[in-house]
């Protein structure tokens, strides 16, 4: 079994898929000759060909547009956009084409295919390359938006995201691609999407965050669990469509919700996780829902980072004082 | 003879793309001439001649890829042929000139100068914010040098090569330049130079470098984590939990078959495909404990809790009258009409206090509990019930009565009130007044009935009078008119005097038995409880019959027990009668 940091799990699982799947192909921006910019796809045009990984010239949009015809035509291309900030040209493809095609089509057409993207702050990165918008695509029907928080995932949910048959928005947590590795099997066993994933079981408050915030979010359970505070914690994982079941059951069961995310608060992720517990399970909830995320400021350069992005003592801070409700 | 080697071009890249050579071999070149066009992961940069002299030798050409440290270029600069000079170094930049004349254990030649490569997308300049190294020091190739903050980031600049370090050209604070000289090497080292060893440790060095920014590295291995299955001894990582939990698989009854008894994706998979093993959706639930403590086992939205907070009402004594079983904020103030939802919570406020006075873990913060004065009825049944117990003897007597005979929709207090007129006929030393202080007693000839009454203001007990010469119609006809003026606090203080005896029928809520509390100066209290079938031995076999149990406090002081227990006796005679 490979010990593997969260960027070489996605390189494993792509790898496994160009392996296995005859259809599958890799295009993008310097990740073939080069390996990518972050080395994600290190090794694999060396191994398949240039055919099946493929340098594009630097047009986000003719990449979205790319894809988008190669997948309705009996391919199944994951995409690399060098990082999530560069995609906004690639919007319009995305959203008018990609997004509907299934339902444009009433089902003849469909789109199988990945868009991957590095995001996410805290490498000291300049302006365009540290934001989180994760929420831009949730807000679109027709697409699914996943974000693996460890490398074990980020292993099982590439490979569910190249076999599903609809587009899928697969965004990278740059900050912790290399941070730990886990042993990872590389049996070509995918995760199941659209799940949320219960890291930590605990009875008095429900964390709930998503990519590199799990890190922050699962320390922090740690240090309320040395002042007696069980906190269940929940990687949201797909955070379009979401996995409210899991959510409100938690909520149910220790009557308080925390989000942590790293985006800027309004109109995000989190905004929508609590809307629907406060939909569904308010007469469960103690206390109020807390959000713990970034700003509703451009994210700011790296002197500044850390003061922006959520902290383990932010988050314990926060839920020690929806505790207070008692 | 010199040898220029391709410095780091961007931020720790590993190799850059000859796009096209700018001079060719024999060309006479001068400082800072462009002789290569080198694409990098982001950009075409131009690389500037380090040196002035004839071109001798290019290592590669367009389309080939370099790296970091190998050779890029041989010049000639007069040092010699073909061998690195050990003397005589000629036409160095004035600057670094001493340096190299005076070359001693290093077999390294001339000086060679670094200068700052554009650190991020056409920066013209970029500031030093630390040296990481210091002049004379043995430095290796893409050990860090410096660091450099750029309009974007601070970036470190690695070293190009092996060898001493000469001149450092600036102080923190300094702005260098794109393409000024940023460092100068007093020679290279031979031992630490080697050409081979440079090309083969390139493939094997970690490059978990970017075109931008610094990716933290980490070699913590770490697990999935795994937790414990409830109803089993197995245990389960999250996304087996999860597709559990997606696929309706009860874990617990699952056969695992992966390594270590541990449950796999396929293993879930075939139960569900199976069918088998479908949990009930609400036996998955968290059981949650039954008790009055967990304030999640009430359904009631935060504004309700709120509410019920500030009336001190446990929301355990509230109905449920909302959607989906919720308490509503009607619930919670019916609640406080009830004296047990409030004296409750206010007992549990009050020992969470304690506990976390004590120290110990509790969550719960202190809450400030400020006593209230006690007013009205509360204040007039404190003082009463003080009263009797400084003074009076009381005993109790208990016993059932069969009402069985009752006909269907008998008024029970009225029959009590008639049974109590009947048997003060009987006996008269129970109905009355007693002083003990004077020690005088007072067998009254008519019969005023005390009859208690249950309010959320508190205990009222408003008197009916002459109980012994009235019907049941017109005794139930009085005591609900009082009851609706007492609810309306219209009731007149001398229609709540005058008793001569009690009867508390506490029965209408629950309880069998009890120990009314008599009431100075009256005798006697008569208490009713909840009535019940029971098997009843009978001349023909066994029936049912249906038993009122009666509690008769009197005070010893006033009567015997042996008057005691007659006047039960007889109240047992009248309950017993069918009308």
């Amino acid at each position: 079994m490979a010990t593997v940091a969260l960027i070489e799990a996605v390189n494993m699982a792509l790898a496994y898929e160009l392996e296995h799947d005859a259809t599958v192909l890799l295009l993008g921006e310097d990740i073939g000759a080069n390996g990518g910019v972050f080395r994600t796809t290190a090794g694999l045009q060396e191994r398949f060909g240039a055919h099946r990984v493929m340098d594009t010239p630097l047009a986000e949009s003719m990449i979205a547009g790319l894809t988008i015809g190669m997948s309705t035509q009996g391919l199944k291309p994951v995409a690399e956009i060098q990082f999530l900030g560069f995609i906004y040209s690639a919007l319009d493809q995305i959203i008018t084409q990609a997004a509907r095609m299934r339902n444009r089509t009433r089902g003849r057409l469909s789109c199988p295919m990945v868009i991957r993207a590095p995001f996410g702050g805290g490498i000291h990165a300049p302006e365009h390359h540290s934001e989180s918008t994760e929420a831009l695509f949730a807000h679109i029907p027709g697409i699914k938006v996943v974000i693996p928080s460890n490398p074990s995932r980020a292993y099982g949910l590439m490979l569910a995201a190249i076999r599903d048959p609809d587009p899928v928005i697969f965004l990278e947590p740059k900050r912790v691609y290399r941070l730990v590795k886990h042993e990872v099997e590389d049996n070509g066993e995918a995760y199941p999407l659209e799940t949320c994933f219960i890291d930590r079981e605990g009875t008095d408050i429900t964390l709930v965050s998503w990519g590199a915030m799990m890190h922050e979010t699962l320390q922090a359970a740690e240090k309320l669990a040395q002042e007696g505070i069980h906190a269940e914690v929940i990687d949201v994982a797909c955070v379009s469509p979401i996995d409210m079941p899991t959510i409100l059951e938690s909520v149910e069961k220790t009557g308080r919700l925390l989000i942590v995310q790293e985006a800027p608060k309004s109109g995000a992720i989190g905004s929508e996780i609590a809307a629907e517990v406060a939909e569904k399970a308010i007469m469960s909830l103690l206390a109020p829902i807390g959000r713990v995320s970034g700003y509703d400021a451009v994210m700011p350069y790296y002197k500044l980072e850390k003061i922006y992005m959520p902290s383990v003592e932010k988050v314990v801070a926060k839920a020690k004082e929806l505790m207070e409700y008692v | 003879m010199k040898t220029f080697k391709l410095p780091d071009l961007g931020e720790g890249l590993p190799d850059a793309e000859i796009v096209n050579w700018l001079v060719k071999e024999g060309d006479t070149i001068e400082i800072d001439q462009p002789m290569v066009e080198m694409e990098t992961a982001k950009a075409v940069v131009e690389v500037p001649s380090p040196f002035k002299g004839v071109v001798s030798k290019l290592h590669g050409k367009t389309g080939d890829v370099i790296f970091t440290g190998a050779p890029l270029i041989d010049i000639d600069d007069g040092s010699g042929t073909s061998t690195a000079p050990v003397t005589t170094p000629i036409q160095q930049p004035a600057k670094t000139a001493d340096i190299t004349n005076t070359t001693t254990s290093t077999t390294a030649a001339a000086a060679q100068i670094f200068k700052l490569p554009d650190l991020g997308e056409g920066l013209p300049d970029a500031e030093i914010v630390n040296w990481l190294i210091k002049e004379g020091d043995i430095v290796k190739i893409d050990q860090p040098m410096v660091e450099m903050e750029t309009a974007k980031a601070v970036v470190e600049v690695p070293c190009p090569q092996n060898g001493v370090i000469g001149t450092l050209h600036g102080q923190p604070g300094d702005v260098i330049k794109t393409g000024a000289p940023l460092v100068t090497f007093a020679g290279t080292l031979s031992g630490l130079e080697s050409a081979p060893e440079t090309q083969a440790a390139e493939p094997t060095k970690s490059d978990a470098a970017t075109v931008v920014g610094a990716v933290e590295v980490g070699n913590t291995i770490t697990t999935e984590s795994v937790s414990a299955i409830a109803g089993s001894n197995l245990k389960a990582t999250p996304v087996i939990k999860a597709l559990a939990r997606k696929l309706k698989v009860d874990l617990s009854q699952i056969q695992p078959t992966g390594a270590d008894n541990s449950i796999t994706q396929a293993d879930v998979r075939a139960a569900a495909s199976q069918g088998q093993t479908k949990t009930d959706i609400v036996a998955q639930k968290p059981a949650t404990s039954s008790g009055t403590s967990n304030p999640l086992n009430f359904k009631a939205s935060p504004a309700v809790r709120a509410l019920a907070g500030r009336l001190g009402v446990d929301l355990a004594y509230c109905q449920a009258s909302g959607k989906k079983g919720s308490i509503t904020r009607d619930d919670v103030k019916n609640a406080t009409h009830k004296p047990s939802a409030v004296s409750n919570i206010q007992q549990s406020t009050i020992s969470a206090t304690t506990v976390s006075n004590q120290g110990t873990q509790s969550r719960l913060p202190s809450i400030q509990v400020t006593p209230k004065a006690i007013r009205g009825a509360r204040r007039a049944m404190a003082a009463a019930m003080s009263l009797s117990h400084s003074c009076v003897v009381p005993v109790t007597l208990m016993d059932d009565v069969d009402i069985s005979s009752w006909p269907k929709g008998t008024d029970a207090t009225a029959r009590m009130l008639r049974a109590i007129a009947y048997a003060s006929r009987i006996v008269p030393e129970l109905n009355g007044w007693f002083d003990g202080e004077n020690m005088e007693v007072l067998h009254h000839p008519e019969v005023h009935v005390g009859v208690a009454v249950d309010t959320p203001a508190g205990l009222y007990v408003p008197v009916i009078k002459n109980a012994e010469s009235r019907t049941g119609a017109d005794l139930r006809a009085e005591l609900n008119d009082k009851m609706e003026r007492i609810t309306h606090k219209a009731i007149k203080p001398d229609e709540l005097t005058g008793a001569t005896i009690s009867l508390s029928n506490y029965g209408t809520i629950a309880g069998r038995y009890g120990t009314p509390v008599v009431v100075p100066p009256q005798i006697a209290i008569l208490g009713t409880g909840r009535y019940r079938d029971e098997l009843k031995l009978t001349d023909t076999g066994i029936g049912k019959a249906r038993m009122l149990p009666l509690s008769l406090s009197f005070d010893h002081r006033a009567c015997t027990g042996g008057e005691g227990a007659r006047f039960l006796a007889a109240l047992m005679v009248d309950l017993k009668l069918a009308k």
